[in-house]
């Protein structure tokens, strides 16, 4: 029934349109071809309206395409939505407000035959101590991990997640791809979209840009990197010459000098990132199990 | 600790055996699910005993077979249970509208599954008002032929089916979080307008004639009273029949259309 040398994604000639409130029509995806290799990572990176979300539809067998086939483990999406070999975290998928985050494990897993993954899935979510709360009373991230948890309810061996980190502060981004990053090692496909080119850089090893909703380019994340700018040197001076109205100007005069030798053309002065001054005043003093390590 | 290493046969096939959905455990945590809702729970129960309470207990007045206690009963009974299809079945459509709908697509539940799920859900929440109402009538002096109590309350229940189909209809025409609201809002509307809160006569009557709740609670009615009205006149057995046939052709074209256009947008 399924062939196991197929690859966990395969599409060519990718399109879907919409119409539009004016009548018109909007081509939200236009002529996508890929192949992504099982147990390969691969970021989809684009504006919002790229048409990452459309794609990631298909891809699950939730939209239909207007032209062009899909094929995920050599069968149709539906086919393999119900053999449990692909699953996702939605960015638009609900969850019930008024059951328990236990009782919508247990839902999702009744109707996927596997209600002995229940507790484990809690756990390497990391919901056992939420279990018997609302979903309502949950907080943004706390849901989103929950649609995590409900995504690996089938064990599926490609998982797809389009904007896994909305809602999440910058902590809890980071401990998510922390998870992500151990469940990955296990083998498992994994395909996300993001606007972040930072989630990208991080955790993908191969990212597809898409703009009005086509590929513009595909490899390897380090060449996409090298296309947006190359790398950037960031160091701290001693907080002798770091006064409040900005770093000693005859010091960095120095530092400009000393530097000119190795090649350095250019020297910017930055305040610390907020999101760096964030983590630094929130993390915890003893840093969590990650995500997804447990077992 | 076969189940933690499941994660490990990811890409054997053998690790994805197909299983079966259980929705027999699915129903039930959407059934407790839908208990546990206490407002949800006072219109369907609380409200409909209430109005029972207040105009049924102790009349003794004969009516039919049997007498006006009974007869504020069935009508009480009928109420509720029409309330609980309309908000379950009404839910279900917002469910599938904001996006739970989108998780369930992630599952190898059919839709067809999905609706006889609900259905027995809706069902399951019906039986409730008409069990509840119709011992405290037992219990309080309501009277009647064994066979107006039997009939009754069955056709209270099936019936109560029709409205999970209006609530459907309604919520898939009015959609976002308020229409299950709109639903059971324009029931009580429909309740008055059906004769099933207070007696009617003259322009009243006949207009409340061709709206959905007269022909059902009227059907309901029928063994005990055998068609008589409480202020003057009878309705043939037809007329209640026909008025249910209309309506459900009608709330099924809503409800159909509905889906057409709500599968249209995506």
């Amino acid at each position: 029934m399924t062939d196991t040398h197929a690859p966990a994604i395969r599409t060519s000639g990718l399109r879907k349109t919409f119409r539009a409130a004016d009548g018109g029509t909007v081509v939200a995806v236009d002529a996508v071809d890929l192949v992504v290799q099982p147990g390969e990572i691969v970021a989809f990176l684009g504006p919002n309206g790229a048409g990452k979300t459309t794609t990631v539809d298909m891809l699950l067998g939730l939209t239909r395409p207007d032209a062009g086939t899909v094929e995920v483990f050599g069968t149709s999406p539906a086919e393999a939505v119900r053999a449990g070999r692909v699953s996702a975290v939605m960015q638009t998928g609900g969850l019930l407000n008024d059951f328990t985050v236990e009782e919508t494990v247990r839902a999702i897993a009744a109707l996927h035959g596997r209600t002995d993954r229940v507790e484990l899935v809690l756990e390497r979510a990391r919901l056992t101590d939420l279990a018997p709360r609302r979903v309502e009373a949950c907080s943004g991230g706390e849901q989103q991990r929950l649609k995590f948890a409900l995504a690996l309810v089938p064990d599926p061996d490609l998982v797809v997640l389009d904007e896994p980190t909305t809602g999440m502060d910058v902590g809890a981004r980071q401990e998510f791809w922390r998870a992500m990053r151990a469940d990955a090692a296990l083998g498992r496909t994994i395909v996300f979209a993001t606007h972040y080119l930072a989630e990208a850089d991080a955790f993908a090893e191969r990212t597809v840009l898409m703009n009005h909703g086509r590929i513009v380019h595909d490899a390897a994340t380090t060449d996409v990197r090298a296309a947006y700018g190359g790398r950037t040197l960031t160091f701290r001076p001693p907080a002798a010459v770091d006064g409040t109205d900005g770093i000693d100007a005859d010091w960095l005069a120095r530092v400009r000098r000393a530097l000119a030798p190795l090649g350095v053309t250019d020297v910017d002065v930055s305040a610390a990132s907020l999101e760096a001054a964030f983590l630094a005043l929130t993390a915890e003093a003893s840093t969590t199990e990650p995500i997804g390590a447990a077992r | 600790m076969s189940a933690a290493t499941a994660v490990d046969g990811a890409g054997s096939p053998a690790a994805h055996a197909v299983r079966r959905p259980a929705m027999a455990t699915y129903a039930r945590l959407d059934l407790r699910r839908q208990l546990r809702d206490r407002i949800g729970m006072f219109f369907v129960v609380g409200l409909p005993t209430f109005m029972f309470l207040v105009f049924g207990l102790g009349s003794d007045d004969p009516v039919g077979s049997g007498n006006v206690a009974m007869y504020v009963m069935i009508s009480m009974a009928a109420y509720g249970a029409v309330t609980a299809t309309t908000s379950v079945a009404g839910s279900a459509a917002t469910e599938q509208v904001m996006g739970w709908g989108r998780q369930l697509g992630l599952t190898p539940m059919r839709p067809v599954a999905f609706v006889a799920t609900k259905a027995a859900v809706a069902m399951a929440v019906a039986a409730v008002p008409v069990v509840a109402i119709y011992a405290i009538g037992a219990a309080t002096g309501a009277r009647g032929h064994w066979s107006d109590w039997l009939l009754s309350a069955t056709l209270v229940w099936l019936g109560s089916a029709l409205f999970a189909v209006y609530g459907l209809a309604i919520c898939l025409v009015f959609r976002g979080p308020n229409a299950p609201g709109i639903a059971s809002g324009m029931i009580v509307v429909l309740a008055f307008l059906g004769n099933v809160f207070t007696p009617m006569s003259g322009f009243m009557l006949d207009l409340g004639r061709l709206t959905p709740l007269y022909g059902y609670v009227a059907l309901a009615r029928f063994p005990l009273t055998d068609g008589f009205l409480p202020v003057a006149g009878r309705d043939a057995l037809w007329l209640p029949v026909a008025n249910v046939l209309v309506w459900t052709v009608i709330f099924c074209l809503m409800a159909l259309w509905g889906v057409r256009r709500s599968r249209a947008r995506t």
